[in-house]
């Protein structure tokens, strides 16, 4: 699981209002070459909640000097494309959890696929 | 392209379809049907391909003749040379002279045959000299593949009698047998070749022949009525034997010629390659068919930076034909079994797509994504008698779908008839009769639709809730258009919808 996947998850175990974003705890992961496209990064970029990228690349240990804040004018900025390009596209999660926020219910990630099926009980 | 006739060759354009000048050739592609029109769109744009005719599972164009180009089809299904297109024949009652009639059209003027197999032998040199050098430049070297090109007006005759020989020893055929289709048995099919005028000059052979060929010939209509298609395929194969001296290689030919006889026209190509344009090499395991999940793909208008989503992506076959074609997007496949979505992962991995396509463990009835998170929804909804519940989920389906999509987002969808007219209840509430929303005929019009809602809308018809959903019906999804396609056993229809913000006012 990419960490761009990460940023569009939501739990939706029934009951909870708030299901993002999930707490990101990686057991296993994998850093891969995905070659830098900077037009589809800057384009990316706006649908982001960016607070919850960076979140989640710190827990990893993969924060990459990725700032806290979201950078003005980042389209002609080709350095900070390619660190979000690396954050996002490049550290891949291949075995660990979700965790829903409110809930506290866990999902896998096994072989870099999320399981993120719900019991009948729960949706 | 410079054809290497000989000298004293009449020129190729004057006798047939080829319709050959220097950069240009006639080809046509077959498709699917409901896939024509996808076709036409896709070599007019890629190939900037010219004098487009459309007809049932054809489509006949002009486009330079670049075997690199033309793979680029992904709507079709096989590609050809053209040689022949004339109107439907009329044959004599007599099933002896018909196929005299039959054989004197195929083979006609011989140069187009040879004119039609240098061009041929020409673009399989460059195709096979592009895949031994695909990392090298990107424009083949044309001058080294004439040097190859073999001198197709200088190989007859020698091996002829032994050709054809051999040919009736694997045709079996037994000359002068009545067919099965002539029970009174009066009039007995010969091989009868026209015979070869000295002034066409064909040298004797000195050459090899280095191809093996086949004919495929398929009959429908008023010629079928009084021909079987196996039995024309085999006496065209002869009558060429007898012609040309070529080589037959029932089971695996270099050159495919193939016959189409039908009440539209008279067809004869020959097939560029020999795998079919439908065949991808970068999909392992395919569930849906590749030019379908492709042209569902095309009306997705996938932009870059696009978030695209397959709620139900089974091998990802849909996310697969879009990734490699619009590789700027980030694509999820979800599913809610695991097997399927192995095999996808397994296929992402094949295809090198992995840094394009994410896969997801979750339900379509309950994704486990924001709302307005996406920009474009692909998916082939499971019908069949293998999905029979997936009836009772789709209104709950659709509703999640809407509510993932962003405003002004995109969903297209394959449905079954029956989920198509479900769709059509559900989606805007313009179909409340229970009427399939297509005529017989085909396609309605997004246009039409909209009309449809909007005079439903004026009557103060108001859309129907769907079951079990409490908050609110489908109102936001506006349909745009939609195409009947074939599934071979099954029809289905493609259904392209946009998320709008404000739904008809009622």
């Amino acid at each position: 699981m990419k960490l761009l996947t990460h940023n569009m998850l939501s739990s939706h175990v029934r009951g909870v209002r708030q299901g993002f974003p999930l707490g990101l705890k990686a057991t296993e992961v994998k850093v891969n070459t995905v070659d830098f496209n900077q037009e589809f990064v800057a384009r990316m970029i706006p649908k982001l909640e960016w607070t919850a990228l960076v979140e989640a690349a710190d827990n990893l240990g993969h924060l990459s000097d990725l700032p806290r804040e979201l950078v003005a004018d980042y389209e002609s900025n080709e350095d900070f494309l390619r660190k979000v390009h690396h954050v996002l596209l490049e550290v891949e999660v291949i075995e660990g959890t979700l965790k829903c926020p409110e809930s506290g219910r866990e999902f896998p990630i096994t072989k870099g696929i999320p399981n993120m099926l719900l019991n009948e009980d729960e949706s | 392209m410079e054809l290497q006739l000989e000298p004293n060759t009449a020129a190729p354009t004057a006798c047939c379809h080829l319709a050959l000048t220097d950069r240009t050739a006639r080809f046509f592609c077959t498709a699917g049907r409901g896939m024509e029109r996808f076709v036409v769109r896709e070599v007019k744009e890629k190939l900037e391909a010219e004098q487009v005719e459309c007809f049932l599972g054809k489509v006949f164009f002009t486009a330079e003749p670049v075997v690199r180009k033309l793979k680029k089809i992904k709507s079709g299904e096989r590609l050809f040379l053209l040689l022949k297109k004339e109107p439907p024949l009329t044959l004599s009652i007599n099933r002896g002279k018909g196929f005299n009639e039959i054989n004197k059209f195929i083979i006609g003027e011989p140069h187009c045959w040879l004119a039609a197999l240098s061009l041929w032998q020409n673009l399989q040199l460059t195709a096979k000299h592009e895949t031994e050098n695909q990392s090298a430049s990107k424009v083949p070297k044309r001058k080294s593949d004439t040097d190859h090109e073999p001198n197709v007006l200088k190989m007859f005759k020698e091996e002829h009698s032994l050709a054809t020989e051999n040919v009736c020893k694997q045709l079996q055929i037994y000359p002068n047998k009545s067919s099965h289709h002539n029970p009174t048995g009066e009039n007995k099919l010969s091989v009868t070749v026209p015979v070869q005028s000295s002034e066409e000059n064909l040298a004797p052979c000195n050459g090899h022949q280095d191809f093996g060929f086949r004919v495929s010939c398929r009959c429908s209509g008023a010629v079928a009525k009084r021909y079987a298609s196996e039995e024309l395929g085999r006496l065209i194969g002869i009558a060429l034997i007898k012609k040309f001296g070529w080589k037959t290689e029932l089971r695996a030919p270099d050159l495919e010629i193939f016959v189409h006889l039908n009440d539209d026209q008279s067809v004869v190509g020959f097939s560029l390659l020999r795998v079919p344009l439908a065949n991808r090499v970068y999909i392992r395991n395919s569930g849906l068919r590749s030019t379908v999940a492709w042209a569902m793909a095309s009306l997705a208008e996938i932009s870059v930076g696009a978030h695209v989503v397959d709620p139900m992506c089974g091998f990802g076959t849909i996310l697969l034909e879009a990734a490699k074609e619009w590789p700027k997007a980030y694509y999820f496949g979800v599913d809610i079994n695991e097997s399927p979505l192995r095999a996808a992962y397994d296929n992402v991995r094949t295809a090198g797509l992995e840094d394009h396509i994410g896969l997801l463990h979750a339900s379509a009835k309950n994704l486990p994504l924001l709302s307005e998170s996406v920009d474009i929804i692909i998916s082939d909804m499971p019908f069949g008698k293998k999905f029979i519940s997936i009836k009772d989920d789709f209104p709950g389906i659709l509703l999640e779908m809407e509510r993932i999509l962003r405003f002004g987002g995109i969903l297209v969808l394959l449905l079954s008839q029956e989920l198509y007219k479900q769709a059509g209840l559900h989606v805007s509430g313009i179909h409340r009769n229970g009427k399939p929303p297509i005529a017989a005929g085909g396609e309605t019009s997004g246009a039409e639709m909209m009309n449809n809602a909007n005079s439903e809308a004026r009557h103060g018809n108001s859309s129907k809730i769907i079951p079990g959903s409490q908050s609110r019906p489908l109102r936001c999804l506006l349909p745009v258009e939609s195409h009947s396609v074939s599934l071979g056993v099954t029809d289905a229809f493609i259904l392209k919808c946009k998320k709008i913000a404000t739904p008809p006012v009622q």
